[in-house]
Parts: C-alpha cells; sequence; structure tokens
C-alpha cells in the first residue's frame, strides 16, 4: 500500500516536472492566438530559448542570465513573427513554419561555429548541475522555482484575460479586431505585445529544457514539444486554465512511459496519445474545440 | 511575371542572407557556396545525387502544391510519407511477383496508403470543420510513433537494427547509370509534374480543385460538391508524398527504418512556396533544395561552412516568400493558403 502511494506521488511529481516547458509554451500559444494570432513558431522559439539559455550560461555563469536569455530569444523570433504577420500581413502559418526552420537550423549552425561541435553543446552551468555541488536542497528550491514560477503565470493570465480591462480588450482583439478598433483600442499595439509575450514564455519553456532538466543543448533536444503545446492549446480550448490541464495531462503520459518501462504498453502509443485526443477534440467528439473568430485573420485597417 | 520575380527575389535575399552570416563567423561565401556548387553540379556523381535528392522533393512538393491550390495547406507530407514508404516496404517484401508487376504494384500502394493518410485530415475538414492544418501536424506525429513501433516490434525484420525486412529484388529501381544512386524514379517524378499540371488545366476535376481554393462558397454555388472535391485534393496530395516514401524505399534503401528521409515533408511546403504552387514551378524549386541539401555536404568538407548553414537559407526562403505573396494581394498563393485564416477549425 505505502508503495503504491509511493509510486504514485513519484509519477505525479515527474508528470508536473514534465509538463512544465509544455506549459510555458502553451501559455504563450493561448495569449497570442486569444489575440488573433497564430503561433505555429513555438517549437522553433522553444529551441531558440533552449539554444540561448545555454549559451549564456557558458558565457555568465549566471543561471538568472541563462533564463533571461532564453526568454529574450524566443520573444526576438516572436517579434519578427508579430512584424510580418502584423505589420507586413503575410499568412501566419507560414511565417511559424519558417521560424521553426530558421531557429533549429540557426541553432546547429551556431553549435558548430561557436563550440566547434556539432550536434550538442559542452556541459554547462544549469540547475541540475548545481545540485551536485551544493547539495540537493537548494538545486530542488531553484529548479522549483521555474515550476512555481509557470503555476503562477497561468493564474495571472487567467486573472488578466477574464478579470481586467487589458484582457477584455486582447480577446476582442482576437474575436472581432474591427469592432475592438472602433471602441478605440490600439489593434496592432494588442497584437504585437501579445505575440512576442507568447514568444517569451515559448523561449522560458525551451530554457526549462536545456538549463532545467539537463545542462546541455543538443539538435532535436525540443522534440516536437512545440506541437504538442500547440496541441494543448486547443485540447485546453484556448485558455489559461484548459491549456494548462491539457498539458499536466499530456505531461502525465511521459512520465508514465517512465513507470511502466516493462509493462505491456509500449511507449510509442502512450506518445500518441496527446495528438490523438487533440484531433478527436477538434473534429468536436468531446465538446467541440473552438478557436477566437479571428484566430489566424490578418487585421487590415 | 510578378510572382516569378518575387519567387527569385525570396530566394536570392535568403542566399545573400546566408553569405552575410558566412561573412559573420570569417568564412568565404564566394568559395563556400563555389564548393556547393561543384560539389552539386560539377561531376557526374555530384549531378545525378543531386537529382537523387530531388526527387522526394519534387514528389512530396507536387502533393503540398495540388493541396495549396485546393485552398488546403498539408503540413503533413512528412508523415504520408512515412506512411507510404512503411506500406511499400511491406509490401515488396511479403510479395513476389515479376519485376514489371511488382514495381507499379509497390508504387501503388505507397501512394493509396499515403493518399488515405491525408485523406483522414481532409474527411475531418469536409465533415467536422476541422483545420487540417493542425490535423495533418498531429497525424504527423502519429504516423512517426506508429511507424517506430512497428519496425521496432511487429515488423522487424531478422536484422538486430529497428528496421523492416528487405524488399524482394524484383521490387528494387537499379541505378540508370552505374555508380550513382539515380534511379528511374526522377523521370517518373517529372512525368508526375507534367501530368498534374495537365490535369489541374484541363480536367473538370482539376477546375473544380482550383474552384474551391479561389472560393469555396462560390464553387458550391458553381455546382462543386465541396466536401468531396476536398477529400479528393488531400488524397491527392497525400498519395504524392506517398509515393516519394515508395521511390526512396524501392531505389535507395530497399527497406524502411525511421532514418527514411530527412524531413522532405517538411523541406516540400517551402518547395511549393516558392513555385507559387504552380507543378512545373515545383521542378525548378525542387532541384533548387535538391541542389542546396546535396551541395551542402561538399560546402561543409571543402569549405569549412556547417551544412546547417543550408537549413538557415531554407527557413528565410519560406519567410521571404510569405513577404512576397502580399505584394501582389489577389495572388493565387494568398487565396490558396488556408481557409479565410482560421486555425482550429474553418469557417463554414
Amino acid at each position: 500500500m505505502n508503495s503504491a502511494l509511493a509510486i504514485a506521488t513519484t509519477v505525479a511529481g515527474i508528470a508536473i516536472l514534465k509538463s512544465t516547458p509544455l506549459i510555458y509554451a502553451a501559455l504563450g500559444g493561448v495569449i497570442s492566438e486569444n489575440a488573433g494570432v497564430v503561433n505555429i513558431g513555438l517549437e522553433g522559439m522553444m529551441a531558440g530559448g533552449a539554444f540561448a539559455a545555454v549559451l549564456a550560461s557558458y558565457y555568465t555563469h549566471s543561471l538568472p542570465a541563462a533564463v533571461i536569455a532564453g526568454a529574450f530569444v524566443g520573444g526576438a523570433l516572436a517579434l519578427v513573427l508579430a512584424y510580418f504577420a502584423i505589420a507586413l500581413r503575410a499568412n501566419q502559418i507560414i511565417v511559424g513554419m519558417a521560424l521553426n526552420v530558421f531557429a533549429v537550423g540557426a541553432a546547429a549552425l551556431l553549435l558548430t561555429v561557436l563550440f566547434g561541435q556539432p550536434g550538442t553543446s559542452p556541459e554547462v552551468r544549469s540547475f541540475s548541475s548545481i545540485a551536485s555541488s551544493s547539495g540537493p536542497g537548494i538545486a530542488a528550491t531553484l529548479h522549483y522555482a521555474l515550476v512555481w514560477m509557470a503555476l503562477g503565470l497561468v493564474l495571472c493570465a487567467h486573472v488578466i484575460l477574464y478579470r481586467t480591462r487589458v484582457g477584455l480588450h486582447l480577446r476582442a482583439v482576437g474575436e472581432q479586431p474591427r469592432a475592438a478598433a472602433v471602441a478605440g483600442i490600439d489593434v496592432m499595439k494588442i497584437r504585437y505585445v501579445a505575440t512576442v509575450l507568447g514568444g517569451v514564455l515559448a523561449g522560458l519553456g525551451g530554457a526549462y529544457l536545456s538549463v532545467g532538466e539537463v545542462d546541455l543543448y543538443s539538435d532535436g533536444m525540443v522534440a516536437g514539444r512545440g506541437f504538442i503545446a500547440l496541441a494543448a492549446v486547443i485540447f485546453g480550448k484556448w485558455t489559461p486554465l484548459g491549456s494548462f490541464g491539457a498539458c499536466l495531462f499530456f505531461g502525465l503520459f511521459s512520465s508514465l512511459q517512465i513507470a511502466l518501462q516493462r509493462a505491456t504498453v509500449p511507449a510509442q502509443l502512450l506518445e500518441m496519445l496527446p495528438y490523438a485526443l487533440t484531433i478527436v477534440a477538434l473534429a468536436g467528439f468531446i465538446g467541440r474545440s473552438r478557436p477566437p473568430a479571428s484566430d489566424g485573420v490578418p487585421y487590415e485597417p | 511575371m510578378n510572382r516569378l520575380a518575387s519567387s527569385f527575389a525570396a530566394a536570392a535575399l535568403a542566399l545573400a542572407a546566408g553569405a552575410l552570416a558566412m561573412l559573420a563567423f570569417h568564412a568565404d561565401p564566394i568559395a563556400a557556396y563555389g564548393a556547393l556548387l561543384q560539389g552539386a553540379l560539377g561531376s557526374v556523381q555530384g549531378t545525378a545525387e543531386t537529382f537523387v535528392q530531388t526527387t522526394p522533393l519534387l514528389l512530396t512538393g507536387l502533393g503540398v502544391a495540388v493541396a495549396f491550390r485546393a485552398g488546403l495547406f498539408n503540413i503533413g507530407a512528412e508523415g504520408q510519407l512515412v506512411v507510404g514508404a512503411l506500406c511499400s516496404a511491406v509490401f515488396g517484401a511479403w510479395v513476389h511477383l515479376p519485376t514489371l508487376a511488382e514495381i507499379p504494384l509497390c508504387f501503388a500502394v505507397g501512394a493509396a496508403a499515403g493518399g488515405l493518410w491525408a485523406a483522414i485530415a481532409g474527411w475531418l475538414r469536409a465533415r467536422f470543420g476541422a483545420s487540417e492544418i493542425i490535423t495533418t501536424i498531429m497525424l504527423n506525429y502519429i504516423a512517426f510513433l506508429g511507424a517506430n513501433y512497428l519496425v521496432s516490434g511487429p515488423l522487424r525484420g531478422s536484422n538486430a537494427a529497428p528496421e523492416t525486412a528487405p524488399i524482394s529484388p524484383s521490387a528494387v529501381l537499379h541505378p540508370l547509370v552505374s555508380g550513382t544512386r539515380l534511379t528511374a524514379a526522377f523521370p517518373l517524378a517529372l512525368i508526375a509534374a507534367a501530368a498534374l499540371a495537365w490535369w489541374l488545366r484541363r480536367t473538370v476535376a482539376g477546375y473544380e480543385l482550383r474552384a474551391v481554393g479561389q472560393s469555396e462558397r462560390a464553387a458550391r454555388y458553381a455546382g462543386v460538391n465541396v466536401g468531396p472535391a476536398i477529400v479528393r485534393a488531400m488524397a491527392l496530395s497525400g498519395a504524392l508524398a506517398g509515393l516519394a516514401g515508395s521511390t526512396e524505399v524501392l531505389g535507395l534503401l530497399h527497406r524502411f527504418n525511421a532514418q527514411l528521409s530527412p524531413g522532405y515533408g517538411f523541406t516540400s511546403i517551402a518547395v511549393a512556396l516558392l513555385a507559387n504552387s504552380s507543378p512545373l514551378g515545383v521542378i525548378v524549386s525542387a532541384f533548387f533544395f535538391g541542389l542546396l541539401q546535396n551541395g551542402a555536404l561538399f560546402m561543409q568538407a571543402y569549405a569549412g561552412v556547417p551544412k546547417d548553414l543550408v537549413s538557415v537559407v531554407e527557413g528565410l526562403v519560406i519567410l521571404f516568400s510569405a513577404a512576397g505573396m502580399l505584394r501582389s494581394a489577389r495572388g493565387r498563393a494568398r487565396v490558396a493558403v488556408g481557409p479565410e485564416g482560421g486555425v482550429g477549425t474553418a469557417p463554414t
């Protein structure tokens, strides 16, 4: 009985750790999509953030600098999306795809140019490397700081989106930009801010992967998490709390996989679940998932 | 003409940005691009290999382009390629027929499998209004994970490696030029491009597909049965990607494993965009990307510039193509991409 409880706590603990990067990225997606900008570049922004965090940690040996660098690069990539999607009114899906290809390629290129070794960066100071030097207590606290921050941000986003004037404006811009503009709301500005903020959050998720979970960047380390986050946005019906729940649910499957390594259920089939469920949700079999009315539609004043 | 100019501008700008990046880390762009060209086109072997790299890009690029023409955004070419390749490989290993029967059958199985996989997304879009953009992304991962599971378990060959058993000798496409890997798959892909161009322009089904791409509502009033047209367009798109998977299996690997494609299906989106979704244009843009991918290895070996530079250039080509499209606001590409912008569910 006791050991069953222990296993359950371990699985739950791992689930929360595994879902943290997803929570950041999905929250970023929720914010920008509620303002009407689809961010399919979450994967690239996570990769950019993960690489930037390692780079900053390598040169400064400072973890706060690493986390900030991750957020900054995520935001910078999102600014490109914002400029093309909002100012130039380019197709948001295509720009997002371009950013994915560009960010992953640029990280691989810089890895070779700066460190002279393709594929993997050197090990840098990270949340996990502190564990070995100053004891597990401090490391755990720091590590969990990122986890708690994710939870805090979700609650903040929920309150701001549904309980404040700014949030109302943001959602208005995503639903009926023309009506919002008539009411005196600056549609362009809100879309810019929401998109960049989304990128900052995705970058934080990336930083969590590289200097939080491990202590290096390697090619392909984001491994589709940006797209799982996108799935979580849809599965969570474009709300902060909903997508948070979806991330936890998806994280639970990653951790079950670890717990059930010897079980008869193949890991790949468990991994498929988030993707399959998203399709089911989109088709409307378990309560229809509807995006904001003007999600993905360029605004032409 | 205008669209053609904007495609060339997008490619030129991206290459120029790549050159600037090289200058930033003290590499010589002229030497690098020179090595790339020399490697990709400077010898019979090099040129043949460029065509080898072009083949899957051409077929998947045609697939993405035909979906664009129907107003659909198929991001799932990579998954459709994997499904087509896997089914083709399993069928090719299982059946032993004379070459003249076996090879066409293997292609047919690959195309059918890829087509069915894509048709799922088409059906979900036509029946429930679920965005094909999202469903094809999700179907990609389901295909990768499913294929991974199958080759590491139920469909694993006698080999220790996670791959299927080799296809029977009668299913193998042999090289056209000895000492190279160039097979009949390349001319077949060219024929597919010509056939698609003819089909889109000269048949009723092709006209209906384009009509749906221009405006679903107008097509409906003109008497087109829009739902089935969408499913057909996705199926055709996926069939071309599945065919690309078959050519890799029959011509190069002779079996299926998870490393079969380095992302041809994703690059194909850039291929179709640069070609403005014109089938004949896809030939040129697939060749351009095939040349970049093949030449990248020589650029790395002889000019010391990492081959990943090509991915950066590729990303920029997509970005600049996206920006170039809007200058002709009523241009085809603009109409062609996606339902009226909606992601998640399409407006009805």
